[in-house]
Protein backbone atom coordinates (compact mmCIF):
# COMPACT_ATOMS: atom_id res chain seq x y z
CA UNK A 1 0.00 0.00 0.00
CA UNK A 2 2.86 2.45 0.75
CA UNK A 3 4.13 2.97 -2.76
CA UNK A 4 -0.03 3.63 -3.90
CA UNK A 5 -0.70 6.05 -0.93
CA UNK A 6 1.35 9.79 0.00
CA UNK A 7 1.74 9.66 3.37
CA UNK A 8 3.73 12.41 5.60
CA UNK A 9 6.97 12.64 5.65
CA UNK A 10 7.19 11.53 9.43
CA UNK A 11 4.09 9.07 9.50
CA UNK A 12 6.26 6.96 12.36
CA UNK A 13 7.43 9.58 14.27
CA UNK A 14 4.42 11.26 14.34
CA UNK A 15 2.18 8.12 15.45
CA UNK A 16 4.24 7.79 18.12
CA UNK A 17 4.14 11.13 19.27
CA UNK A 18 0.55 11.61 19.22
CA UNK A 19 -0.10 8.33 20.87
CA UNK A 20 2.25 9.14 24.29
CA UNK A 21 0.26 12.41 23.94
CA UNK A 22 -2.73 11.12 23.93
CA UNK A 23 -1.97 8.47 26.79
CA UNK A 24 -0.33 12.00 28.58
CA UNK A 25 -3.99 13.29 28.47
CA UNK A 26 -5.39 10.33 29.60
CA UNK A 27 -3.58 9.68 32.91
CA UNK A 28 -3.44 13.38 33.71
CA UNK A 29 -7.35 13.37 33.45
CA UNK A 30 -7.52 10.19 35.16
CA UNK A 31 -8.97 8.26 32.84
CA UNK A 32 -6.07 5.84 32.98
CA UNK A 33 -3.02 5.41 35.46
CA UNK A 34 0.47 5.56 34.21
CA UNK A 35 0.76 1.89 35.02
CA UNK A 36 -2.25 0.87 32.77
CA UNK A 37 -1.55 0.11 29.06
CA UNK A 38 1.61 -2.11 30.34
CA UNK A 39 -0.55 -3.37 32.90
CA UNK A 40 -2.79 -4.90 29.65
CA UNK A 41 0.61 -5.28 27.48
CA UNK A 42 2.18 -7.67 30.70
CA UNK A 43 -1.05 -9.87 30.76
CA UNK A 44 -0.55 -10.41 27.11
CA UNK A 45 3.26 -11.68 27.79
CA UNK A 46 1.97 -14.00 30.31
CA UNK A 47 -2.08 -15.02 30.58
CA UNK A 48 -3.38 -14.61 27.07
CA UNK A 49 -0.87 -15.77 24.51
CA UNK A 50 0.30 -18.84 21.64
CA UNK A 51 1.48 -20.35 24.55
CA UNK A 52 -1.68 -21.29 25.75
CA UNK A 53 -2.89 -22.76 21.95
CA UNK A 54 0.27 -24.85 21.80
CA UNK A 55 -0.59 -26.45 25.16
CA UNK A 56 -4.24 -27.35 23.77
CA UNK A 57 -3.32 -28.73 20.19
CA UNK A 58 -0.50 -30.81 22.15
CA UNK A 59 -2.68 -32.29 24.29
CA UNK A 60 -4.95 -32.71 21.72
CA UNK A 61 -2.33 -34.44 19.21
CA UNK A 62 -1.38 -36.79 22.63
CA UNK A 63 -5.38 -37.47 23.65
CA UNK A 64 -7.87 -38.17 20.55
CA UNK A 65 -10.78 -38.59 22.98
CA UNK A 66 -9.69 -34.92 24.26
CA UNK A 67 -9.33 -33.59 20.63
CA UNK A 68 -13.27 -35.21 20.62
CA UNK A 69 -14.63 -32.85 23.13
CA UNK A 70 -12.39 -29.80 22.03
CA UNK A 71 -14.24 -30.08 19.08
CA UNK A 72 -17.53 -30.58 20.40
CA UNK A 73 -17.76 -28.37 23.56
CA UNK A 74 -14.49 -26.03 23.07
CA UNK A 75 -14.63 -23.77 25.96
CA UNK A 76 -15.38 -26.75 28.02
CA UNK A 77 -12.56 -29.23 27.00
CA UNK A 78 -9.77 -26.01 27.30
CA UNK A 79 -11.51 -25.70 30.90
CA UNK A 80 -10.22 -29.27 31.89
CA UNK A 81 -6.28 -28.27 31.15
CA UNK A 82 -3.95 -25.83 33.58
CA UNK A 83 -3.95 -22.71 31.74
CA UNK A 84 -4.29 -19.37 33.39
CA UNK A 85 -7.18 -17.56 34.64
CA UNK A 86 -9.02 -16.31 32.02
CA UNK A 87 -9.71 -18.40 29.12
CA UNK A 88 -12.69 -17.91 28.86
CA UNK A 89 -12.26 -14.30 29.62
CA UNK A 90 -11.90 -11.17 27.15
CA UNK A 91 -12.75 -12.69 23.71
CA UNK A 92 -12.62 -16.01 24.39
CA UNK A 93 -15.90 -15.96 25.99
CA UNK A 94 -17.30 -18.59 23.44
CA UNK A 95 -14.71 -20.55 21.11
CA UNK A 96 -14.79 -23.46 18.33
CA UNK A 97 -12.21 -25.30 17.61
CA UNK A 98 -11.96 -26.98 14.02
CA UNK A 99 -9.76 -29.94 13.61
CA UNK A 100 -7.75 -30.52 9.93
CA UNK A 101 -8.08 -34.42 9.03
CA UNK A 102 -5.80 -35.15 5.82
CA UNK A 103 -8.83 -34.79 3.40
CA UNK A 104 -9.86 -30.99 5.23
CA UNK A 105 -8.49 -28.05 5.73
CA UNK A 106 -10.02 -25.26 7.99
CA UNK A 107 -9.36 -21.71 7.33
CA UNK A 108 -9.88 -19.18 10.16
CA UNK A 109 -10.68 -15.11 8.71
CA UNK A 110 -13.18 -12.25 9.67
CA UNK A 111 -13.95 -10.44 6.57
CA UNK A 112 -15.45 -7.45 9.03
CA UNK A 113 -12.69 -7.02 11.05
CA UNK A 114 -10.07 -8.79 12.85
CA UNK A 115 -12.06 -11.21 15.82
CA UNK A 116 -9.48 -13.59 17.11
CA UNK A 117 -9.51 -16.06 20.19
CA UNK A 118 -7.53 -13.89 22.60
CA UNK A 119 -6.92 -16.47 25.30
CA UNK A 120 -5.94 -19.36 23.08
CA UNK A 121 -3.80 -17.14 20.71
CA UNK A 122 -2.98 -13.91 22.30
CA UNK A 123 -3.39 -10.72 19.88
CA UNK A 124 -3.42 -11.64 15.87
CA UNK A 125 -0.20 -10.76 13.67
CA UNK A 126 -0.33 -7.95 10.91
CA UNK A 127 -1.53 -10.79 8.29
CA UNK A 128 -4.65 -11.63 9.93
CA UNK A 129 -5.75 -8.04 10.00
CA UNK A 130 -4.88 -6.58 6.55
CA UNK A 131 -7.92 -6.23 4.04
CA UNK A 132 -5.94 -7.91 1.28
CA UNK A 133 -6.49 -11.38 3.38
CA UNK A 134 -9.82 -10.85 4.11
CA UNK A 135 -11.19 -10.14 1.41
CA UNK A 136 -9.26 -12.88 -0.62
CA UNK A 137 -9.29 -15.58 2.01
CA UNK A 138 -13.41 -15.34 1.04
CA UNK A 139 -12.91 -16.24 -2.19
CA UNK A 140 -9.85 -17.72 -3.22
CA UNK A 141 -8.15 -19.51 -0.04
CA UNK A 142 -5.89 -21.99 -2.10
CA UNK A 143 -4.20 -18.90 -4.16
CA UNK A 144 -3.73 -16.83 -0.41
CA UNK A 145 -2.58 -20.68 1.07
CA UNK A 146 -0.06 -20.82 -1.58
CA UNK A 147 1.30 -16.77 -1.09
CA UNK A 148 1.78 -18.61 2.69
CA UNK A 149 3.78 -21.38 1.24
CA UNK A 150 0.98 -23.78 1.57
CA UNK A 151 0.13 -25.48 -1.25
CA UNK A 152 -3.56 -27.32 -0.85
CA UNK A 153 -4.91 -29.64 -3.38
CA UNK A 154 -7.79 -29.06 -4.85
CA UNK A 155 -8.71 -32.85 -3.43
CA UNK A 156 -8.39 -31.38 -0.42
CA UNK A 157 -11.79 -29.92 1.22
CA UNK A 158 -11.21 -26.44 2.47
CA UNK A 159 -13.43 -24.69 5.00
CA UNK A 160 -13.51 -21.13 5.45
CA UNK A 161 -15.07 -19.85 8.94
CA UNK A 162 -15.71 -16.01 9.08
CA UNK A 163 -15.89 -14.77 12.38
CA UNK A 164 -18.86 -12.56 11.84
CA UNK A 165 -20.18 -13.06 15.50
CA UNK A 166 -19.72 -13.75 19.11
CA UNK A 167 -17.51 -16.96 18.31
CA UNK A 168 -14.07 -16.76 18.39
CA UNK A 169 -12.48 -19.68 16.19
CA UNK A 170 -9.29 -21.88 15.75
CA UNK A 171 -7.92 -24.88 13.82
CA UNK A 172 -6.36 -28.04 15.55
CA UNK A 173 -3.98 -28.70 12.96
CA UNK A 174 -2.45 -32.05 11.93
CA UNK A 175 -0.08 -33.69 14.42
CA UNK A 176 3.06 -34.06 11.81
CA UNK A 177 4.49 -36.71 10.42
CA UNK A 178 7.46 -38.69 12.51
CA UNK A 179 6.24 -36.95 16.43
CA UNK A 180 5.33 -40.42 17.62
CA UNK A 181 8.22 -40.48 20.52
CA UNK A 182 7.71 -36.39 21.11
CA UNK A 183 7.10 -35.54 24.73
CA UNK A 184 3.82 -33.34 25.05
CA UNK A 185 6.43 -30.39 25.70
CA UNK A 186 8.38 -31.16 22.74
CA UNK A 187 4.97 -31.53 20.35
CA UNK A 188 4.28 -27.77 22.46
CA UNK A 189 7.21 -25.91 20.61
CA UNK A 190 5.72 -27.46 16.79
CA UNK A 191 2.70 -25.53 17.04
CA UNK A 192 2.30 -21.95 15.26
CA UNK A 193 -0.28 -19.22 15.51
CA UNK A 194 -0.40 -19.85 11.89
CA UNK A 195 -1.20 -22.90 11.83
CA UNK A 196 -4.17 -22.32 14.56
CA UNK A 197 -5.63 -20.34 11.96
CA UNK A 198 -4.90 -22.32 9.12
CA UNK A 199 -2.63 -20.34 7.09
CA UNK A 200 0.23 -23.07 7.98
CA UNK A 201 0.74 -26.10 9.06
CA UNK A 202 2.39 -27.40 12.36
CA UNK A 203 6.13 -27.25 11.92
CA UNK A 204 8.01 -30.39 10.90
CA UNK A 205 9.94 -32.43 13.95
CA UNK B 1 -23.69 0.88 1.63
CA UNK B 2 -19.69 0.91 3.01
CA UNK B 3 -17.34 -1.29 1.06
CA UNK B 4 -15.69 -1.99 4.85
CA UNK B 5 -19.35 -4.28 5.37
CA UNK B 6 -18.54 -5.95 1.54
CA UNK B 7 -14.78 -6.94 1.49
CA UNK B 8 -15.53 -10.81 0.96
CA UNK B 9 -13.86 -11.70 -1.96
CA UNK B 10 -12.85 -8.15 -3.28
CA UNK B 11 -10.32 -8.30 -6.42
CA UNK B 12 -7.12 -7.20 -7.87
CA UNK B 13 -6.10 -6.44 -4.11
CA UNK B 14 -2.32 -8.33 -5.17
CA UNK B 15 -0.59 -10.68 -2.76
CA UNK B 16 -1.70 -10.88 0.97
CA UNK B 17 0.76 -9.88 3.49
CA UNK B 18 2.36 -12.76 5.46
CA UNK B 19 3.83 -10.87 8.40
CA UNK B 20 3.39 -12.61 11.54
CA UNK B 21 4.26 -9.81 14.09
CA UNK B 22 1.40 -8.22 16.10
CA UNK B 23 2.57 -4.58 15.91
CA UNK B 24 4.92 -3.40 13.37
CA UNK B 25 5.86 0.07 15.35
CA UNK B 26 6.46 0.53 19.21
CA UNK B 27 3.76 2.65 19.17
CA UNK B 28 0.99 0.33 18.53
CA UNK B 29 1.36 -1.38 21.70
CA UNK B 30 -0.22 1.82 23.65
CA UNK B 31 -3.13 2.23 21.56
CA UNK B 32 -3.86 -1.05 21.77
CA UNK B 33 -3.18 -1.12 25.42
CA UNK B 34 -5.53 2.40 25.85
CA UNK B 35 -8.30 0.83 24.02
CA UNK B 36 -8.31 -2.71 25.95
CA UNK B 37 -8.63 -0.24 28.85
CA UNK B 38 -11.23 1.70 27.54
CA UNK B 39 -13.24 -1.31 26.99
CA UNK B 40 -12.92 -2.43 30.75
CA UNK B 41 -13.26 0.81 32.25
CA UNK B 42 -16.66 1.35 29.88
CA UNK B 43 -19.81 1.95 31.94
CA UNK B 44 -22.26 -0.95 30.83
CA UNK B 45 -19.95 -3.55 32.32
CA UNK B 46 -20.88 -5.19 36.05
CA UNK B 47 -17.68 -4.46 37.10
CA UNK B 48 -16.70 -2.82 40.97
CA UNK B 49 -16.85 1.48 40.19
CA UNK B 50 -13.07 2.96 40.23
CA UNK B 51 -11.95 6.32 40.57
CA UNK B 52 -11.66 6.82 36.60
CA UNK B 53 -12.84 9.46 34.65
CA UNK B 54 -14.27 7.65 31.90
CA UNK B 55 -17.96 7.68 32.08
CA UNK B 56 -19.27 6.61 28.99
CA UNK B 57 -19.65 3.67 27.02
CA UNK B 58 -16.87 1.91 24.33
CA UNK B 59 -16.93 -1.41 23.15
CA UNK B 60 -15.57 -3.38 19.91
CA UNK B 61 -18.99 -2.18 18.26
CA UNK B 62 -17.49 1.69 18.89
CA UNK B 63 -14.03 0.92 17.39
CA UNK B 64 -15.28 -0.61 14.26
CA UNK B 65 -18.13 1.64 13.34
CA UNK B 66 -15.63 4.05 13.41
CA UNK B 67 -13.38 2.09 11.05
CA UNK B 68 -15.96 1.74 9.36
CA UNK B 69 -16.73 5.75 8.85
CA UNK B 70 -13.63 6.27 7.32
CA UNK B 71 -13.55 7.03 3.34
CA UNK B 72 -12.88 3.27 2.19
CA UNK B 73 -9.60 4.53 0.42
CA UNK B 74 -8.50 5.54 3.87
CA UNK B 75 -9.36 2.14 5.27
CA UNK B 76 -6.90 0.51 3.03
CA UNK B 77 -4.37 3.36 2.95
CA UNK B 78 -3.91 3.52 6.94
CA UNK B 79 -2.12 0.35 9.01
CA UNK B 80 -5.08 -1.32 11.43
CA UNK B 81 -3.67 0.93 14.39
CA UNK B 82 -3.61 3.83 12.73
CA UNK B 83 -7.31 3.44 12.38
CA UNK B 84 -7.57 2.75 16.14
CA UNK B 85 -5.11 6.25 17.02
CA UNK B 86 -7.60 8.28 14.69
CA UNK B 87 -11.15 6.84 15.89
CA UNK B 88 -10.30 6.43 19.38
CA UNK B 89 -8.71 9.94 19.26
CA UNK B 90 -11.53 11.26 17.72
CA UNK B 91 -13.96 9.64 20.42
CA UNK B 92 -12.29 11.12 23.29
CA UNK B 93 -12.33 14.74 21.57
CA UNK B 94 -15.96 13.98 20.43
CA UNK B 95 -17.27 13.09 24.08
CA UNK B 96 -15.25 16.43 25.81
CA UNK B 97 -12.45 14.32 27.62
CA UNK B 98 -9.54 16.13 25.68
CA UNK B 99 -9.71 18.99 23.24
CA UNK B 100 -8.15 18.55 19.74
CA UNK B 101 -6.10 21.27 20.79
CA UNK B 102 -4.14 20.27 23.52
CA UNK B 103 -3.85 16.87 21.97
CA UNK B 104 -2.06 18.97 18.44
CA UNK B 105 -0.07 20.45 21.18
CA UNK B 106 1.38 17.95 23.33
CA UNK B 107 1.74 16.13 20.23
CA UNK B 108 3.95 18.35 18.63
CA UNK B 109 5.78 18.36 22.10
CA UNK B 110 6.55 14.71 21.95
CA UNK B 111 7.26 15.16 18.06
CA UNK B 112 10.25 17.07 19.46
CA UNK B 113 11.29 15.03 22.28
CA UNK B 114 9.90 11.76 22.84
CA UNK B 115 11.62 10.83 25.59
CA UNK B 116 9.66 13.49 27.79
CA UNK B 117 7.96 11.21 30.73
CA UNK B 118 4.61 10.27 30.92
CA UNK B 119 2.41 11.82 33.77
CA UNK B 120 2.87 9.86 37.16
CA UNK B 121 -0.69 9.07 38.51
CA UNK B 122 -3.28 6.63 38.76
CA UNK B 123 -5.13 4.44 41.31
CA UNK B 124 -4.14 0.95 40.96
CA UNK B 125 -7.89 0.12 41.35
CA UNK B 126 -8.35 1.02 37.75
CA UNK B 127 -5.72 -1.39 36.55
CA UNK B 128 -7.44 -3.47 38.96
CA UNK B 129 -10.85 -2.97 36.86
CA UNK B 130 -8.79 -4.17 33.89
CA UNK B 131 -7.36 -7.28 34.70
CA UNK B 132 -10.58 -8.27 36.00
CA UNK B 133 -12.26 -7.32 32.29
CA UNK B 134 -9.56 -9.28 30.25
CA UNK B 135 -10.07 -12.43 33.09
CA UNK B 136 -14.19 -12.57 32.88
CA UNK B 137 -14.66 -11.14 29.67
CA UNK B 138 -17.80 -9.86 28.27
CA UNK B 139 -20.19 -12.42 27.60
CA UNK B 140 -22.46 -11.92 24.78
CA UNK B 141 -24.58 -14.74 26.04
CA UNK B 142 -28.09 -13.46 27.92
CA UNK B 143 -30.49 -15.37 30.01
CA UNK B 144 -33.59 -15.03 28.22
CA UNK B 145 -35.12 -17.88 26.45
CA UNK B 146 -35.61 -18.19 23.08
CA UNK B 147 -37.03 -20.90 20.21
CA UNK B 148 -34.72 -21.09 17.14
CA UNK B 149 -36.70 -20.72 14.46
CA UNK B 150 -33.97 -23.09 12.29
CA UNK B 151 -32.42 -25.91 13.11
CA UNK B 152 -29.10 -28.34 11.57
CA UNK B 153 -30.03 -28.88 7.95
CA UNK B 154 -32.42 -26.25 7.26
CA UNK B 155 -31.99 -24.37 3.86
CA UNK B 156 -31.91 -20.34 4.49
CA UNK B 157 -31.94 -17.53 2.91
CA UNK B 158 -29.93 -14.12 3.94
CA UNK B 159 -32.24 -11.00 4.20
CA UNK B 160 -31.06 -7.49 2.84
CA UNK B 161 -31.22 -5.81 5.89
CA UNK B 162 -31.63 -2.09 5.86
CA UNK B 163 -27.72 -1.57 7.32
CA UNK B 164 -26.91 1.81 7.97
CA UNK B 165 -24.49 2.96 10.32
CA UNK B 166 -23.10 -0.57 11.02
CA UNK B 167 -23.40 -4.42 10.62
CA UNK B 168 -22.20 -7.49 11.23
CA UNK B 169 -23.69 -9.19 7.89
CA UNK B 170 -20.75 -9.37 5.65
CA UNK B 171 -22.33 -7.97 1.74
CA UNK B 172 -21.63 -10.55 -0.03
CA UNK B 173 -24.08 -12.84 1.79
CA UNK B 174 -26.64 -10.76 1.54
CA UNK B 175 -29.98 -12.64 -0.53
CA UNK B 176 -28.05 -15.37 -0.57
CA UNK B 177 -28.85 -19.09 0.30
CA UNK B 178 -27.31 -21.51 2.65
CA UNK B 179 -28.15 -24.07 4.85
CA UNK B 180 -27.77 -23.95 8.57
CA UNK B 181 -24.53 -26.08 10.30
CA UNK B 182 -25.26 -25.22 13.73
CA UNK B 183 -27.09 -23.60 16.18
CA UNK B 184 -25.52 -21.94 18.58
CA UNK B 185 -27.58 -22.82 22.12
CA UNK B 186 -29.20 -20.28 23.84
CA UNK B 187 -29.12 -16.10 22.90
CA UNK B 188 -26.91 -13.68 22.29
CA UNK B 189 -26.37 -9.96 22.35
CA UNK B 190 -24.68 -7.54 20.14
CA UNK B 191 -22.37 -4.97 21.79
CA UNK B 192 -24.85 -1.52 20.30
CA UNK B 193 -28.45 -1.88 18.77
CA UNK B 194 -27.53 -1.40 15.19
CA UNK B 195 -31.12 0.25 14.25
CA UNK B 196 -32.86 -1.22 11.34
CA UNK B 197 -29.96 -3.20 10.53
CA UNK B 198 -31.73 -5.49 13.64
CA UNK B 199 -29.05 -6.80 15.95
CA UNK B 200 -28.73 -5.74 19.52
CA UNK B 201 -31.11 -7.48 21.54
CA UNK B 202 -30.46 -10.97 22.50
CA UNK B 203 -31.44 -13.77 19.53
CA UNK B 204 -30.58 -17.04 18.42
CA UNK B 205 -26.85 -17.07 16.27
CA UNK B 206 -26.69 -19.58 13.21
CA UNK B 207 -23.50 -21.26 11.87
CA UNK B 208 -24.85 -21.32 7.98
CA UNK B 209 -22.61 -22.85 5.35
CA UNK B 210 -22.75 -21.38 1.41
CA UNK B 211 -21.54 -22.05 -1.62
CA UNK B 212 -18.81 -20.19 -2.71
CA UNK B 213 -19.93 -21.33 -6.49
CA UNK B 214 -23.13 -19.47 -5.47
CA UNK B 215 -21.11 -16.76 -4.12
CA UNK B 216 -19.24 -15.96 -6.68
CA UNK B 217 -20.50 -17.73 -10.14
CA UNK B 218 -17.77 -19.21 -12.30
CA UNK B 219 -15.44 -17.27 -10.44
CA UNK B 220 -14.48 -19.42 -6.78
CA UNK B 221 -12.20 -22.31 -6.57
CA UNK B 222 -13.73 -25.57 -5.71
CA UNK B 223 -14.08 -28.33 -3.00
CA UNK B 224 -14.63 -25.69 -0.76
CA UNK B 225 -17.22 -24.38 1.75
CA UNK B 226 -17.98 -20.86 3.36
CA UNK B 227 -19.16 -20.66 6.79
CA UNK B 228 -20.63 -17.21 8.61
CA UNK B 229 -22.00 -17.01 12.20
CA UNK B 230 -25.31 -15.25 11.78
CA UNK B 231 -27.54 -13.04 13.98
CA UNK B 232 -31.10 -14.80 13.44
CA UNK B 233 -32.55 -11.57 12.09
CA UNK B 234 -30.20 -12.08 9.65
CA UNK B 235 -31.60 -15.43 8.49
CA UNK B 236 -34.85 -16.06 6.84
CA UNK B 237 -36.53 -19.22 5.86
CA UNK B 238 -35.42 -20.04 2.27
CA UNK B 239 -39.07 -21.51 1.43
CA UNK B 240 -40.97 -18.10 0.09
CA UNK B 241 -44.13 -19.22 0.57
CA UNK B 242 -43.01 -19.38 4.52
CA UNK B 243 -41.89 -15.98 4.21
CA UNK B 244 -44.88 -14.58 2.39
CA UNK B 245 -47.30 -15.69 5.02
CA UNK B 246 -44.24 -14.27 8.11
CA UNK B 247 -45.10 -11.00 6.06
Amino acid sequence: MSERFKYRGDREAHSAARVRALEALLIKKGIITDRTVDTVLEFFETKMGPFNGAKIVARAWIDPAFKERLVADTSKAIAELDLPDGMAGAEGEHMRAVANTPGVHNLIICTLCSCYPWPVLGLPPYWYKDPTFRSRAAREPRAVLAEFGLPISEDVEVKVWDSSAQIRWFVVPERPAGTEGLSETDLEALVTPEAMMGVAVAKAA
Amino acid sequence: MKLQHYLGGLEGLGPVSTETKVFVEAWETRIFGIHTAMMALSTQLPLPQTPSAFNTIWTWADLRKGAESLNPFDYFKYRYYEKWLGGIAGYFIQHGYITEEELDALTEEYCQDLSKPLPTAGDAAIDDRVVQYLVEGDSAKRDVPVVAEFSVGDLVRIENVPSVEHTRLPGFLRNKTGIVESVYPGAYAYLCDTGSDGIGPAMTVYCVRFDPSDLWPGNAEPNFSLYADLYARYVASADVSVSAKAA
